[in-house]
């Protein structure tokens, strides 16, 4: 039977159990991928021939320090970063306030909006490429119907097309995330602000610069800083539509570490930039954690 | 109702059909291209709804079968990678994404529960070392995860795929079960335990009823990430056989000629699944982004 | 077979919640665990439960040491103030969990459940969902859930500080029927001085982590023990007045200019001077229109009608204030100048630095 304390000894004994599993699963899945993509960074390593791997201390970051292709791919990841991004908040906010309007069934509509977001981006990447296929898609078809263009348009066969056509795709996927954030926080402004700007005169076009942008200023904040941070890392919205191309004139940083690790064979390389974006990362982040605890002591 | 808000009103509605025009619409061109014939596949004008509806790009997917038209000139070159393969990719996918939900939802449960009563160093670091691991981008993980695998001897097979989604699907998991966890209150515990239940049987009849949403939140974020998940797939896996969709259906460019109406098809059948998870889960994918903050 | 709690000391950290509580609750019997937020009751009352452990001392129920065993192992029922109703279970099974647990079979289980809810007047509620029910119907479920297992200890945290106040009055008598009927002790925790008055066999009044006063409901209104206990117990609480002395055989009263009414005789026996801290009830004051021996000039300052009676103000000496409870149909006014005077036979004696009750010393 139950003896003294044994009970909470017992108890105590679950909740080191229940921990144990994660604890393991973070250290194998987490800790260690991250300590061996850092470690990577200073070893040269063919993954074909893993004996001949061996330390070459900063040689790796000289490499892409000396290579323009990585220049080129920095900055061409933020263009599509910046393009993207100011899409996504223009577009994002006009639909949050779209949404916003007290119509019937729009329930309905405000449903449809993750809807790309699970879409896998395997399939919007090929139906894009379907769509905007030079002399037989649909888009170019349209475009020339409807007389904006005379000659088929090379979506993905011009560096500037090729730029064009994967912000695009960003856009589509993930505009509903900023509409999603900017929606709710609209949703907490109080009506009565809006009845007493009218009474006071002020136009739809005022109303909406005095009320509702300062409203939204901080989750915009937020909100922009965190697209930022994950859009600039983007491996496969870029690469599944062009892989980089035409030539390199899509290249961001991931694809240049893809590119280092599976076709160059220089995983050393690849990790080194791997560092390079993470230090991007973190740089970023704190730069998050700096705005947001300024917006929130603001509100506070 | 005066004139000027009705005209605003239609104007409202207009632009929202747009916007779902535009959100649905390459879904539905893909959905139409599926079931049309080749020569109308090339066809000008494209229409949306096919002249003749075919099903053969779908029985072949399912089939396994190469195809070829009759009809379209001197028989017709099907893709390299047939679609002989494509029931495997798609159970593959299945399974993967499957097990790894499981694996990072009985994981993640047991140490929300586990942080969130229990005292003991790092219980409070743990949801925050999470999100911060949530944050990496997966093409720095996948080559060290590759090593890993291959130490294990495990590339090239789906085992290798389901624990490199539990890398990042679990700290997403951990992050919204944790947040999840703390709400629910503990006097329904206590009271469990002065009905006389011991710790597993107040975690089995109490906690997990009541955490419920919660779980199912985090399994359809799980779902949906290892299902549409490349990049991992695309350096752990060589053999065609094992591969899952998202990988296998790029191998339809590798044909001689593009078959359009198979590539999407397959675009269609991938989509599907996650289709029907969308909807049927509606209300919980909504509620599950609001507790653990909307990340892209 | 009663219970006893020896010794019983509790820290969190470096704070000290309960110092030394050594009771003893006879059996059958109601006990209420009254005082301010922060005193240590509910704290007290957990670790009956077993909830918390005490950092010292030891719990018996009757002989046996029950201090270290798992909550579900003394045989003790807890109604939570927030009910704690399992949300996924209908009410039906929310009261047969206890019993479910320790593998009653079905139809024992279905039997003690209905009949319980007949008692409670919840039969109708047994297949609903704890939030398709009012505030008071999961009060009953609460209840229900406890007295299915016919526990030897009932253990009741607030359980109607989350009703109306019409509610509370009536579920106070319900919850005392019950206990008559079902003879079972019972431990309650609440911070209305009016519940615990009205429903407990015996109080104990606490303050920052110590027992003031552990006795009956009469004991404790007519009796304080200290200062603290005296202005707790009792509605509209007691007046304590300042600048009282005793000196000379008489209670002497500080009214301002330096003068010292004379306002009773000594209530303590023996000879010394002593400043003292005087406690009177509002109920035990009497007003006089004109000078009279033993009274104290006066001026009405707010008059408030409670409905029966009236809580009048009054203003005497420098700046003190003093409120007596009045029969309604009073004719007092404010502004009006009476004398007041102190019923000598419902005068609390203080000791000024301890605040204890001198009366009891004698």
């Amino acid at each position: 039977m139950f003896d003294s304390t044994d009970w909470k000894v017992a108890d105590r004994r679950i909740g080191i159990l229940f921990i144990i599993p994660f604890a393991l699963a973070a250290l194998v899945f987490m800790v260690y991928p991250v300590a061996e993509a850092v470690r990577l960074a200073f070893y040269e390593h063919n993954p074909l021939r893993p004996e001949a791997s061996h330390f070459v201390g900063l040689e790796n970051f000289r490499t892409i320090y000396d290579d323009p292709l990585f220049w080129k791919s920095f900055q061409q990841a933020t263009i599509w970063t910046a393009c993207s991004i100011v899409l996504q908040t223009v577009i994002g906010v006009a639909l949050a306030l779209l949404l916003h309007l007290p119509l019937r069934g729009i329930s309905l509509f405000r449903g449809l909006l993750l809807f790309p977001y699970i879409v896998p981006t395997v399939v919007i990447a090929l139906v894009l490429q379907w769509m905007l296929n030079a002399e037989i898609g649909v888009v170019n078809w349209s475009l020339k119907s409807a007389g904006l263009i005379d000659e088929n348009i090379y979506w993905l066969a011009t560096p500037n097309m090729a730029m064009i056509s994967t912000i695009m795709l960003n856009v589509w996927k993930y505009t509903p995330f900023v509409t999603i954030c900017v929606l709710a926080r609209l949703q907490t402004i109080p009506l009565e602000l809006y009845d007493a700007a009218k009474v006071d005169g002020a136009g739809t076009l005022r109303r909406f610069i005095d009320i509702t942008l300062p409203q939204l200023a901080e989750v915009l904040t937020v909100v922009v800083i965190f697209r930022t941070i994950w859009t600039f890392n983007k491996f496969e919205e870029i690469y599944l539509l062009t892989k980089g191309g035409p030539g390199t004139s899509t290249f961001n940083l991931a694809i240049y570490s893809f590119e280092q690790s599976v076709a160059s064979l220089k995983m050393g390389v690849g990790a080194a930039t791997g560092v390079v974006m993470m230090f991007l990362l973190f740089t970023g982040s704190l730069i998050y954690m700096r705005v947001f605890k300024f917006a929130e002591e603001e509100t506070a | 109702m005066n004139p000027v808000a009705l005209a605003r009103q239609a104007l409202a509605y207009v632009m929202l059909l747009l916007v779902t025009f535009v959100i649905c619409f390459p879904l539905l061109w893909a959905l139409s291209t599926s079931f049309k014939l080749p020569q109308d596949v090339m066809a000008s004008p494209p229409t949306l709804i096919p002249r003749e509806v075919t099903i053969a790009n779908y029985r072949n997917l399912i089939t396994g079968k190469e195809q070829y038209f009759h009809g379209v000139g001197k028989g017709y070159v099907p893709s390299t990678a047939a679609p002989q393969h494509f029931t495997s990719w798609f159970t593959n996918s299945v399974v993967v994404s499957l097990g790894s939900t499981l694996i990072s939802i009985v994981i993640s449960t047991l140490a929300a529960y586990s942080i969130t009563r229990f005292r003991y160093w790092g219980r409070r670091i743990i949801p925050y070392f999470s999100l911060l691991g949530y944050m990496i981008p997966s093409i720095i993980l996948v080559f060290p995860m590759f090593l890993v695998m291959a130490e294990f001897r495990l590339t090239d097979s789906l085992w290798s795929l389901t624990f490199g989604y539990v890398s990042i699907t679990l700290p997403f998991c951990m992050w919204l079960l944790w947040a999840f966890f703390r709400g629910i209150p503990i006097e329904l515990e206590e009271a469990a335990m002065m009905d006389g239940a011991s710790r597993l049987r107040v975690f089995v009849d109490i906690v997990l009823p009541s955490a419920l949403p919660g779980i199912i939140a985090a399994a359809i974020f799980s779902l949906i990430v290892s299902w549409n998940d490349y990049l991992f797939a695309r350096v752990f896996i060589n053999s065609i056989e094992q591969l899952p969709l998202t990988v296998g259906v790029m191998h339809f460019f590798e044909g001689v000629h593009v078959d359009w109406g198979l590539m999407m098809a397959s675009a269609v059948l991938m989509t599907l699944p996650m289709a029907l998870l969308f909807m049927l889960m509606q209300k919980h994918l909504v509620a599950g982004f609001g507790a653990g903050a909307v990340k892209g | 077979m009663s219970i006893r709690l020896e010794h019983i000391h509790k820290s969190f950290g470096s704070v000290e919640v309960l110092k030394d509580i050594s009771l003893e609750f006879p059996e059958r019997e109601f006990i209420t665990l009254v005082g301010p937020s922060g005193c240590g009751k509910t704290t007290l009352l957990r670790i009956l439960a077993g909830l918390e452990t005490a950092s010292s001392g030891a719990i018996f129920h009757g002989e046996q040491k029950v201090s270290d065993l798992a909550p579900g192992k003394r045989d003790v029922a807890m109604v939570f103030q927030s009910y704690a109703l399992y949300p996924h279970m209908d009410v039906f099974r929310n009261i047969a969990y206890g019993l479910k647990v320790r593998g009653t079979p079905k139809e024992e289980t279905e039997r003690r459940v209905r009949e319980v809810a007949r008692v409670l007047e919840i039969e109708h509620l047994l297949e609903r969902k704890p939030k398709q029910l009012s505030g008071g119907q999961r009060q009953r479920v609460a209840l229900g859930r406890a007295m299915v297992r016919k526990p030897w200890l009932f253990l009741m945290d607030e359980p109607l500080s989350n009703l109306d106040a019409k509610l509370r009055v009536t579920m106070r008598g319900e919850l005392k029927r019950f206990h008559l009927r079902l003879e079972t002790t019972t431990v309650y925790v609440t911070h209305d001085q009016l519940e615990a008055m009205t429903m407990s066999d015996k109080i104990a009044v606490m303050d920052k982590g110590e027992v003031q006063q552990y006795a009956t409901p009469a004991e404790v209104y007519n009796r304080p023990a200290n200062i603290f206990v005296a202005g707790f117990i009792g509605s509209p609480p007691m007046n304590f007045l300042s600048g009282a002395a005793i000196s000379g055989g008489e209670l002497n009263l500080d009214c301002g200019d330096a003068k010292r009414a004379a306002i009773a005789a000594s209530p303590l026996a023996g000879n010394e001077s002593r400043e003292v801290v005087l406690g009177v009830r509002p109920q035990d004051i009497a007003v006089h229109m004109a000078a009279v021996p033993h009274t104290i000039a006066a001026e009405v300052s707010l008059v408030q009608l409670l409905g029966s009676e009236k809580l009048v103000d009054f203003n005497y000496g420098l700046r003190e204030q003093v409120t007596a409870q009045v029969k309604a149909d009073s004719l007092l006014e404010a502004g009006q100048k009476v004398w007041i005077g102190l019923d000598p036979a419902k005068l609390h004696v203080f000791d000024p630095a301890s605040g204890r009750n001198l009366l009891l010393e004698n």
